[in-house]
């Protein structure tokens, strides 16, 4: 009786999905923009819903400071733990090195800046053994997210894995689209599940190509979109009815999965996103579909 | 018989010009290979091949004027237009890639001796030319990237020296000792990283770059013999490839263990081989037996499985 219910407020949901104004009222109402309207216009996307852009940023960060706790525990659950080796196979692809000044957003909890760190240690150790390469110090992290409370988890976990001692992170409050560091200043940019959440994505690549230097490398992972035929089904149905009632009873928070799920929907498709990151300047860009386009790594280079 | 010689010739010009090899796919099982999106993603297509020229030998004159160095790879004579109008190309468009790529792996070669053939290298590489050490994580098979730019970049300076002037010295020579005298020009440029070359070959060995090396040797075994001077038909030049290719690979072994002075042993190793295989009254099936000869005489190590391909390639 319940899934029948769902199932008919999905299908009332799919046909609302109709082209609207750009100026559309604050007031919500389930309604999708024509992909060239969502590039252009000012309104913009909060899940299904049409928000102003000024509201955007604040319900996004409503919804990461309900979930920060939780986190990880619901990235494990939802992607079958499979998030950790996405982000392994993320690092993987950035190549880090000893010395390296590293830029990581909407990173808060520091999944990706603790491996960045590990990997940076094993490469210098590896130098080692060559015993005439000297393992130049100089090597900095920084983690940078809009969200304080994802921050804080991030700083909780540092002090209790030791890293604290390094004084190679530093955890930074900023917004993507505006980002407080100075010109050609890091070597690698990543993003791990945060593109999504920005209001103006051109903005935040924009910032990410100006802080970096020559040679820079930007990487991002993020939920993408499904082409294998059955396979694009049964993504779909764990989607929309799994995730959310997951969230519900291990978060106790349905309505930001939910989010999550619709926003996944929303976001650009893996091509269009090429060509979005390589309008914004970086030369070489190229993606990665990890289990048939669920999550995709584009990655691009600043000359 | 002349038109397919400047045919092999300009084919083995074309492919030492285009410098990179194509990527290859590195993805793990169920990831789709990584899509390119970029104009700069791809070496750029190579230019139509200019007319043949009436005079094949250039002049006297004209190769004493010219010069090359070691530091310039690409800077032949001023008669040879096709490289320079290639090298043109692809500066107009600012900052390449393949351009941001090439100083770093020149600039690279310099700490080679010092850190091997490895992403320290080039890390170190990048410094030095001041741009970010990021940029080696988007070089395709890293460290073979190295090694394939140095054997591209060794190929553009043999032929330059054959050019610029080395090349008339040779037609005072019978054909052996041209052969030989071209083998240790090359041979000697890999002399700075001798102590670093067994991992140069582990590397090419390996089986995604294995492929890419076996290319880059046979266009160097046809170009010592085009610069040789000897022309033949198609099945001959199969066989000479696949012996001078057996005596080039053994002779590189041979200089790793060498410690006369300056490979002195490795020279008098290179004219015997030459010398033996010239001797065999040239017909194939003795020429394959040296071959096979060769091969099983390196059996068990790194190089013995290149052999043992280049057998079954010209098979």
């Amino acid at each position: 009786m319940q899934a029948a219910r769902r199932l008919a407020s999905l299908k009332l949901q799919r046909r609302l999905l109709l082209p609207s104004q750009a100026e559309s009222p604050s007031i919500s109402i389930p309604t999708a923009a024509a992909a060239a309207a969502f590039l252009h216009s000012h309104a913009t996307s909060f899940g299904y819903k049409q928000v102003r852009e000024e509201d955007k940023s604040k319900l996004v960060g409503n919804v990461f400071s309900s979930v920060a706790s939780s986190y990880d525990l619901m990235n494990d659950l939802m992607s079958v733990g499979l998030h950790r080796l996405w982000k392994d196979r993320l690092i993987s692809k950035l190549n880090p090195f000893s010395g390296m000044k590293h830029l990581d957003v909407a990173g808060g909890t520091g999944d990706v800046a603790f491996r960045v760190l590990e990997r940076v240690k094993s490469v210098g150790h590896r130098a080692m053994q060559g015993t005439l390469t000297e393992t130049e110090e100089g090597t900095h992290i920084y983690v940078c997210d809009i969200n304080p409370n994802m921050l804080n988890v991030g700083k909780k976990r540092a002090a209790e894995r030791g890293y604290s001692e390094e004084h190679c992170l530093s955890w930074i409050q900023g917004d993507a689209e505006a980002l407080s560091f100075e010109d050609g200043s890091m070597d690698g940019y990543t993003i791990a599940f945060g593109i999504r959440n920005v209001t103006h994505i051109e903005k935040a690549l924009s910032e990410a190509y100006r802080v970096l230097k020559q040679g820079g490398r930007f990487l991002c992972l993020e939920l993408s979109h499904v082409d294998v035929p059955i396979f694009k089904e049964i993504y779909d149905v764990y989607s929309f009815s799994m995730v959310p009632a997951i969230g519900e009873l291990v978060a106790g928070d349905r309505q930001s999965y939910q989010y999550l799920v619709e926003s996944i929907r929303r976001f650009p498709n893996q091509e269009k996103f090429a060509q979005m990151i390589q309008e914004a300047g970086f030369q070489r860009v190229e993606y990665e579909n990890l289990v048939g386009g669920v999550v995709a790594i584009h990655s691009g280079l600043k000359l | 018989m002349a038109s397919s010689l400047a045919a092999r010739r300009l084919l083995s010009r074309a492919a030492a010009v285009r410098r990179f090899p194509v990527p290859f796919a590195s993805a793990p099982a169920p990831a789709m290979a990584p899509r390119s999106f970029s104009a700069d993603a791809g070496p750029p297509p190579p230019l139509p091949p200019p007319p043949p020229q009436p005079v094949v030998e250039p002049p006297t004159s004209e190769g004493a004027g010219a010069s090359s160095s070691s530091t310039t790879a690409g800077a032949g004579g001023a008669h040879r237009s096709s490289p320079g109008a290639a090298a043109g190309a692809r500066r107009q468009g600012g900052a390449g890639y393949e351009e941001e790529q090439e100083k770093v792996l020149r600039a690279s070669l310099l700490h080679v001796p010092r850190m091997g053939w490895s992403e320290s290298a080039m890390v170190a590489g990048a410094r030095d030319v001041g741009v970010s050490p990021a940029i080696v994580g988007a070089f395709p098979r890293k460290e073979a990237a190295l090694v394939e730019f140095f054997m591209d970049d060794c190929l553009q300076q043999l032929m330059d020296r054959i050019d610029a002037g080395e090349g008339e010295q040779l037609k005072n020579l019978i054909l052996s000792e041209r052969l030989s005298k071209l083998v240790r020009m090359r041979l000697e440029m890999q002399a700075p990283y001798i102590s670093k070359w067994p991992q140069a070959l582990s590397i090419q060995s390996q089986p995604a770059n294995v492929s890419t090396s076996l290319k880059q040797r046979a266009i160097l075994v046809d170009e010592i013999w085009h610069a040789a001077g000897d022309s033949g038909s198609d099945i001959d030049w199969y066989v000479k490839r696949t012996v001078l290719g057996g005596i080039y690979s053994t002779s590189e072994v041979y200089m790793l263990t060498d410690n006369s002075p300056e490979f002195r042993d490795t020279w008098t190793f290179v004219n015997r081989r030459i010398k033996d295989a010239l001797d065999l009254q040239k017909t194939f099936q003795e020429a394959a037996y040296l071959a096979e000869a060769v091969g099983a005489g390196m059996s068990g190590t790194v190089q013995g499985v290149l052999n043992r391909v280049f057998q079954n390639r010209s098979g």
